[in-house]
């Protein structure tokens, strides 16, 4: 948190707490005149004394209206611009992050922090700043101005102030790990009924709802008696401390008598300490709402320094290199995800030169992906290198590497917006000409009507087909030395993805190719196959090659043809 | 996620701008919710109105302690301290009772509301158990979930609040201005025009507050939904160096996004202080007044104490009324959409019997079924007949009713004619869970839930034994993988799984199949994201398993399409061809249409 708070403008914050402070001694005073006016005006009978000091008070609250609007101001804009810059910042650095650091926090929990996370902690620091400032004040200022009335009436305050520490501290101690809990049970809570939603018809088809609903009701039970437990510290903790300052009140009166009888303190003044008491309660209270809301803000501002801090992985070298030609080839490489006991690629080594096509073929889950990610460096290897143009991608900044490399990630994403819009993504600069050459070529003419057609959330408004074919395209757009598909024709019919491979050849006559597919059809006129078994290359060559001598993909072709030549 | 963020938001803009329908039907239904606990609600009802009292009379009399003190030097009599001790031993007393009162009504009034609300949540939950399949096409998840998360917790909070609130402020307030009256009608009057004067403030403040707030929330939906897009499509943004575009998009929104929000705060936070400086303008006046009669004798200091006090704790009340107003309004508006859910069509019980045929043969037989989705008919008069054991392939265009095949006899959907039975029996005769319990099914939607991957293989049939898990585990293939991962069996999956790929999400809810070991089995494209290699593996073991089982198949691949006993090609909801494959492929019709399209390869 504190990490987080430095990054404040020191001189928004003193003149935002100046004004602060100009707000609350004006407010403060306010009470001290009053008890001139009973001691000096009031028991005298002095009436133009009484106004006097009456235009004194109207002006010290006008006084006190200005500081709140300066210091609300600075204290509002100083912390929504924080908000907005750690959620700035937070985005700028998830898009640094390569696929390592971005697996490790995950889509979803990167979202809470840029978005709800942030949200906390900007409330946080506006509320936090203003009211530990303002509640601090009011609670020394409240006692001091007492002091000044009366140095008597004051050690009484002065006398409750252990005891509501103490209050205090209870509540800290015992409320607020009860709040946390509270927020976990109802993280539970509301994520059992979401996947009653989200898995409705699986839960009916087992015939699990009695079980479901019995789940849940426990789960609620058990937030319900938290929610019951914690509100009950709290119903004790505010009257508690109301009664701590009233009764306290009441010994001002007892011991202010006896004093004024004494001659050592005027009436008046009882008057005001009992105003005071009112100030000090307001600023204990607030005081106390800043302590409960911490801890939430704390967790959000270690997540969000978790994302900041968070060292990159794959880093930009010192003095990145130029390629020269378009060959690309793993050397012995092997990889692992982190945390993972087993490798995911192992050995792996692998030649292709400008102009060829290798292809990937593989069961789900040995690595194809894998191994397409460690060309583009989603990735790091953990041994061997990976080269393109004779050069370690290593050794090549993100964006050159990225300007070479043209990927169809297997999950097909579009964004929100138009076709236009998707298509200018891989390839800024693309006339409306060169985005139709790169439609036609992916046999999606059919269903854009025009560049300007609206793309919903995620492509929502396209089946899998069209969106696998409009990904295609927005892969061949973009001028590239090396063009990766990943499993990218998988769901298209056996006719189109035949005439879209056709079709690329042309472009891609110069470049690298390498395609990922499951379908012996889709594979079969590559140059080079490589054939993925349990993470190790279990056979290389031409699909004639490979039908010859190499059993796993044989049998590849028996499961996909294997009762052809029955029928 | 998906929906979670937007839901947020809605909701949010919904309690902003709350407008119940039906304002007094709503309250009496969600005070039936409190039933249970009216008995807690007269209490504290009766507790509220005892310390509301006891804090009003409390400052009249701590203000008498003042005039003995007063009197005492004027009239140089000395103070008498017998009585000074009797009022504040007193006052002493009413302060100790406000504190037993205001426990009392804030733990009643928590018991009350979270009981309450532990209701209404249970209500929800056991009405999604109730409410037919078509319930979760029309409304969508993030919506239903802002309503059982936000609008719960909603009526959680206004209702402690709201009920002590408003009795309390409108005791509160008679009492005190009572008070103030019998002390001084003038000075009151004089008290009294604070209150124009803060509506007025208020009137002035509200609109930009709500202007901004509402603008803040608007932008932020927006730029939640930028971020959740670009990391969801993260890969895609890197590979093509698109961060730049991104970010720009992004500070453009971010940028306006910081200014709605601080105005929102701004105009929202400086309401509190213009409203004080009223005042303050007001208490001046009220001592300057108030010290003149003072002065002339026509009020006593003591009661110029307590008026003074009066006056400062007056308008807070009033203010606090305001607000639970509004807040009311948002609960009622939020019970309704509760409401709303709870009186969704649940799945329909049918009071009469349906004929059923005790001498069919057949295990499946669909009769004559009409149905159609929203009105639109998609079958007519469909006619199916599936023998005990048979393997049915079932094959057709996108559209053509292959799933809704499934969907009724699993009687998701309701049928509008015709009949369904399972070994003769119409399955409206029985209820669905009898039906359901004798099909198991992989759905095309891997859906697993948070939970260890032992619990969600074991979600087939809670009896398993460990045994009967692993073997499952194994005939799916899923053994060698769930071996692999950190805590084998016992790794948890996520909230969306993410944490295994889609292949390996679809191997554990055949797992998961395989544990239920139903009559009946049905696939819809489950083995459609697992490559053709697993996929073999599996076909054989699932032979083997299917076995004496009656099983439809929706098929997406050739090597299902050979193994079927029967092939049902559909089209617009009907069966139009039918036959095994070399037949159907020697028609020369739709299924050689769909043959060529879909499966046939060039080359093979």
């Amino acid at each position: 948190m504190l990490k987080i708070i430095k990054r404040l403008s020191l001189s928004s914050v003193i003149a935002a707490i100046s004004f602060l402070l100009v707000q609350i001694v004006c407010a403060l005073y306010l009470p001290y005149l009053t008890a001139d006016i009973v001691n000096k005006g009031l028991i005298t009978g002095d009436i133009s004394y009484i106004w006097s000091q009456g235009y004194l008070m109207i002006a010290l609250s006008v006084g006190s209206l200005l500081g709140a609007l300066v210091n609300t101001l600075i204290f509002s804009r100083v912390s929504y611009k924080l908000g907005g810059e750690l959620r700035s910042d937070i985005y700028r650095k998830v898009l640094s992050f390569s696929n390592y650091e971005f697996d490790k926090f995950g889509a979803s929990s990167l979202m809470t922090r840029n978005t709800n996370d942030v949200t906390q902690v900007q409330n946080l620091v506006e509320m936090g700043l203003k009211f530990v400032i303002l509640s601090l004040a009011m609670l020394v200022g409240g006692i001091l101005m007492t002091a000044l009335l009366s140095p008597v009436l004051a050690l009484i305050y002065l006398g409750v102030v252990p005891f509501l520490a103490a209050a205090a501290f209870v509540v800290y101690r015992f409320a607020s790990p009860l709040y946390a809990k509270m927020q976990k049970l109802l993280d539970t809570l509301n994520r059992f009924f979401r996947e009653g939603l989200t898995g409705a018809k699986v839960i009916r088809a087992f015939n699990n709802e009695d079980k479901e609903y019995e789940k849940y009701r426990a789960s609620n039970r058990e937030y319900t008696r938290a929610a019951i437990t914690a509100g009950t510290i709290m119903s004790v903790f505010v009257p508690l401390i109301t009664l701590l300052i009233s009764l306290s009140t009441l010994l001002i009166v007892w011991i202010g008598g006896t004093s004024v009888a004494a001659g050592t303190v005027q009436i008046g003044s009882i008057m005001s300490a009992i105003s005071y008491a009112v100030q000090i309660l307001m600023g204990f209270g607030m005081m106390t709402q800043v302590i409960l809301s911490i801890p939430r803000g704390q967790i959000s501002a270690a997540r969000i320094n978790e994302v900041l801090d968070m060292p990159l992985s794959v880093k930009d070298p010192q003095l990145p290199s130029e390629p020269e030609k378009g060959t690309f080839c793993f050397e012995q490489v092997d990889f692992r995800y982190p945390g993972a006991v087993r490798k995911t690629l192992e050995n792996i080594n692998l030649k292709v030169e400008e102009g060829q096509t290798l292809a990937i073929i593989g069961s789900t889950g040995e690595g194809k992906s894998s191994l397409v990610n460690l060309i583009a460096r989603l990735y790091d290897v953990e041994k061997g290198c990976v080269k393109i143009g004779g050069i370690d991608v290593r050794e090549l900044s993100q964006t050159k590497l990225h300007g070479l490399v043209s990927l169809a990630p297997q999950k097909s994403t579009l964004f929100m917006g138009t076709i236009r819009e998707n298509m200018l993504l891989s390839k800024p600069n693309a006339s409306d000409e060169d985005i139709w050459a790169a439609l036609e070529m992916a046999s999606a003419m059919e269903f854009v009507t025009s560049l300007d057609k609206d793309v919903e959330k995620s492509g929502g408004n396209f089946s899998g087909g069209q969106k696998q074919r409009l990904c295609i395209a927005r892969t061949l757009l973009k001028d590239a030395k090396l063009y990766i598909f990943d499993d990218s024709f998988s769901a298209l019919d056996f006719k189109t993805d035949t005439l879209v491979r056709a079709a690329m050849k042309e472009k891609l006559k110069c470049a690298i190719t390498v395609i990922v597919a499951q379908r012996v059809s889709t594979v079969m006129n590559a140059d080079l196959i490589a054939v993925l078994d349990h993470g190790k290359l279990a056979g290389l060559g031409t699909h004639e090659q490979l039908r010859a001598s190499n059993p796993i993909y044989q049998q590849i072709i028996d499961s996909q043809f294997y009762k052809e030549v029955a029928v | 996620m998906n929906g979670k963020g937007m839901g947020d938001n809605n909701n949010k803009k919904g309690l902003i701008n709350a407008k119940p329908k039906n304002m007094w039907g709503t309250i009496k239904r969600l005070l039936g919710y409190m039933k249970k606990s009216s008995w807690l609600l007269v209490l504290t009802v009766i507790v509220a109105i005892a310390g509301t009292i006891m804090q009003v009379i409390s400052p009249k009399i701590l203000g008498n302690a003042l005039t003995l003190i007063f009197n005492g030097i004027k009239q140089s009599s000395g103070i008498e301290f017998g009585g000074l001790l009797t009022i504040l031993l007193t006052v002493a007393a009413l302060y100790v009772g406000v504190f037993i009162t205001s426990f009392l009504q804030e733990r009643m009034m928590t018991v009350v509301a979270q009981k309450t609300t532990y209701t209404l949540r249970n209500a929800l939950k056991a009405k999604m158990n109730k409410v037919p399949i078509s319930f979760f096409d029309k409304n969508a998840t993030g919506n239903l979930m802002s309503i059982a998360a936000n609008d719960v917790d909603n009526i959680a909070t206004n209702l402690q609040q709201s009920v002590i609130g408003i009795i309390s402020s409108a005791i509160l307030i008679v009492g005190m201005l009572g008070m103030m009256i019998s002390i001084s009608p003038i000075l009151t009057l004089l008290a009294c025009v604070s209150i124009p004067c803060s509506l007025l403030v208020m009137t002035l403040l509200t609109p930009q507050t709500k202007k901004n707030t509402k603008k803040y929330y608007n932008l932020q939906g927006e730029l939640n939904g930028r971020i959740e897009e670009i990391y969801q499509g993260f890969l895609v943004t890197k590979s093509f160096n698109g961060e730049e575009v991104a970010l720009r998009k992004f500070d453009a929104v971010n940028a306006k996004l910081v200014t709605s929000g601080w105005r929102a705060r701004f105009f929202g936070g400086i309401m509190m202080p213009s409203m004080s400086l009223i005042q303050n303008i007001i208490y001046v006046l009220i001592v300057v007044v108030g010290a003149v009669k003072v002065v002339g004798g026509s009020i006593i200091i003591g009661d110029m104490q307590a008026f003074l006090q009066y006056s400062t704790q007056f308008t807070s009340p009033l203010v606090k009324l305001l607000q639970i107003w509004g807040n009311l309004l948002s609960t009622i508006a939020s019970a309704e959409r509760i409401f709303e859910v709870l009186d969704a069509k649940e799945t329909l019980d049918y009071q009469k019997e349906f004929p059923n045929n005790d001498d069919e043969t057949a295990k499946v037989v669909f009769e004559h079924v009409k149905f159609g989705y929203n009105g639109a008919t998609l079958m007519k008069d469909f006619c199916m007949e599936v023998k005990d054991g048979q393997m049915v392939a079932i094959v057709g265009h996108t559209g053509a009713g292959k799933t809704t095949l499934i969907n009724l006899l699993e009687r998701f959907y309701e049928i509008q004619d015709g009949s369904i039975r399972i070994d003769g029996t119409d399955i409206r005769n029985v209820g669905p869970d009898k039906v359901r319990q004798q099909i198991g099914m992989v759905l095309q939607d891997t859906w697993l839930f948070s939970g260890t991957i032992y619990d969600n293989i074991r979600y087939g049939n809670a009896k398993a034994s460990e045994e009967q898990i692993y073997a499952a585990a194994k005939a799916a293939y899923a053994d060698d993988f769930i071996q692999k991962m950190p805590d084998g069996y016992n790794s948890i999956l996520g909230e969306e799984a993410d944490n295994i790929s889609h292949g390996q999400r679809q191997l554990i809810t055949i797992a998961r199949a395989f544990v239920s070991n139903p009559d009946i089995l049905i696939l819809d494209e489950a083995t459609s994201n697992v490559d053709s290699r697993t996929e073999l593996v599996i076909q054989s073991a699932m032979k083997r398993l299917l076995k004496g089982r009656t099983s439809f198949v929706i098929a997406h691949r050739l090597s299902t399409i050979y193994d079927a006993d029967r092939i049902l090609v559909m089209d617009k909801g009907d069966i139009v061809e039918t036959g095994n494959h070399k037949e159907l492929l020697s028609k020369n019709g739709t299924y050689a249409d769909i043959y060529n399209s879909q499966f046939a390869q060039k080359s093979a």
